[in-house]
C-alpha cells in the first residue's frame, strides 16, 4: 500500500492533542500504521505539543513526589518488549489497529447487509458505533450525499473514484461538512473501507432519503 | 534527576490544563518518567528529542487512563516499533537537525487567531467542533487556520539558522 490521498494538517494535530473523537483515532492510527510520511507529519505535530509543554512554567509536584520516584527507579524494571510479530503480508490479515474492534481476518469478519451490494459491521463500543467497516460491491454508484459533521475513511481492499479523485487501499478521504460527494466502487473487487463519523451522513436524493432510516448510516 | 526537575512540573502543568486532578495528573507525571527510563529501548534521539517523546508518553497514558481507551497503549507501540526496525536513512531522522529555538520562534509568531487554536487543541484537548463552537467560527476557518499554523511551525522546525 502505497497512499496518495493522506491524513489533513488539522486531523493529525486533532490526534496529537488527543482532541480527536474515539472512531476517528482508529481510522488515524491505521492509516498511520501503513504510511511512512504520515507518521512523520505527526512526530512534527509531537515536536509541536513537545515544545508547547516545554516552553510553559511548571506547576508544583507534591513534596515527597521526588522521593516517591527515586523509590521506584531502584525497583525491578520492565522487561525489554520484543518487537510484535507482522503479518502485514499477509492479504487476509487487517490493519492491526482494527483488530481490537472488527478482529484479525478479513475472512472472519460477520458482515450485515443493509441494501443491495451494501454491508456494514458497526464497532459499537466505540463513540455510540460512529466507527464502521463497508463493503460496497464493485462498480455501484453510492448516493449523493453531505456529511452533518465530519467523515474519515480509509480504503482497505478495492478502489472507488468520486470528484476528488481515485482512491485505493491506503487512502484516505478526510472530509468536512461542506463536500458533498458520489463515490462510484471499481469494478472487479467490492470496496472495504473503515469510516469513522461524528454525526450520521446526509443523502440529497428523495430515493436515498427515504432509504436512509432503513441504512441507518 | 535533572530530566525528573525539568520536565515533572511542566507535563504536570499539561495535564492539569487538561482539567485531569492533581493527584491523578501527578500519577501520570510520575508514570511517564518511569517509562522513559525504563523503556530506554523505545527512545530514539535520532527520530525526535527528548521533549516530544515524554509528551508522546504523557498524551498516550492521558488518553488510556483518562480518556478510558484499553486499546491505545498497545495501538501506539505498534506504531512506535514500525520506525524502529525501518531501515536508516535520510528521511527516517526528520528531528535529527531540528531547531527548538526555530520553533519556539515560530511559536512566538503565530498570529493571535492561530496560536489560540493552536493553544485550545493541545492544552484544552477541544476537538475542531468545540472550538468552532466555543469561538462562533465556521468549522472549516477553524481547520484552514490550523492548517496554515502547523505549516509554520513546521518550517520553524526544519529552520537552520
Amino acid at each position: 500500500m502505497k497512499p496518495h490521498h493522506h491524513l489533513d494538517d488539522s486531523t493529525l494535530i486533532g490526534y496529537s492533542a488527543g482532541a480527536l473523537p474515539s472512531a476517528f483515532r482508529v481510522v488515524v492510527s491505521t492509516h498511520l500504521s501503513i504510511c511512512r510520511s504520515c507518521r512523520q507529519r505527526m512526530m512534527d505535530a509531537d515536536a509541536v505539543g513537545g515544545q508547547l509543554a516545554s516552553l510553559q512554567e511548571g506547576a508544583s509536584m507534591s513534596a515527597h513526589a521526588r522521593n516517591d520516584i527515586m523509590s521506584r527507579l531502584g525497583q525491578r524494571s520492565t522487561p525489554t518488549v520484543a518487537a510484535p510479530a507482522t503479518r502485514a503480508h499477509d492479504p487476509d490479515v487487517l490493519p492491526q489497529p482494527l483488530w481490537p474492534y472488527f478482529g484479525e481476518t478479513y475472512s472472519g469478519l460477520r458482515w450485515r447487509t443493509i441494501g443491495p451490494g451494501v454491508h456494514h459491521i458497526r464497532a459499537r463500543s466505540v463513540d455510540d458505533g460512529h466507527l464502521m467497516l463497508l463493503r460496497i460491491a464493485p462498480g455501484r454508484c453510492v448516493p449523493m450525499h453531505t456529511h452533518g459533521g465530519s467523515e474519515l475513511t480509509m480504503i482497505l481492499q478495492g478502489a472507488y473514484d468520486d470528484s476528488l479523485g481515485h482512491f485505493a487501499p491506503g487512502d484516505v478521504a478526510d472530509l468536512d461538512s461542506d463536500v458533498e460527494h458520489q463515490p462510484v466502487t471499481s469494478p472487479g473487487v467490492p470496496c472495504v473501507c473503515v469510516a469513522a463519523t461524528d454525526l450520521p451522513l446526509r443523502f440529497s436524493g428523495w430515493l436515498a432519503r427515504t432509504l436512509q432510516p432503513f441504512f441507518k448510516l | 534527576m535533572r530530566i525528573y526537575d525539568h520536565y515533572a512540573p511542566r507535563l504536570l502543568r499539561y495535564l492539569l490544563s487538561l482539567k485531569v486532578a492533581q493527584a491523578q495528573a501527578e500519577e501520570v507525571v510520575q508514570e511517564t518518567l518511569l517509562r522513559l527510563w525504563r523503556r530506554a529501548d523505545l527512545f530514539d534521539a535520532k527520530r525526535a528529542s527528548l521533549a516530544t517523546w515524554l509528551f508522546r508518553i504523557a498524551r498516550n497514558l492521558y488518553i488510556d487512563s483518562i480518556r478510558g481507551e484499553p486499546h491505545w497503549l498497545d495501538i501506539q507501540e505498534g506504531l512506535d516499533w514500525l520506525d524502529r526496525t525501518a531501515p536508516e536513512d535520510e528521511a527516517s531522522s526528520t528531528e535529527a537537525f531540528t531547531d527548538h529555538v526555530g520553533l519556539s520562534r515560530a511559536i512566538d509568531r503565530l498570529p493571535a487567531t492561530q496560536a489560540r487554536l493552536i493553544r485550545m487543541s493541545y492544552f484544552e484537548a477541544k476537538s475542531h467542533s468545540e472550538i468552532a463552537h466555543e469561538l462562533g467560527m465556521p468549522l472549516g476557518s477553524v481547520k484552514s487556520n490550523l492548517r496554515r499554523a502547523f505549516a509554520k511551525l513546521q518550517a520553524g522546525l526544519r529552520h537552520t539558522p
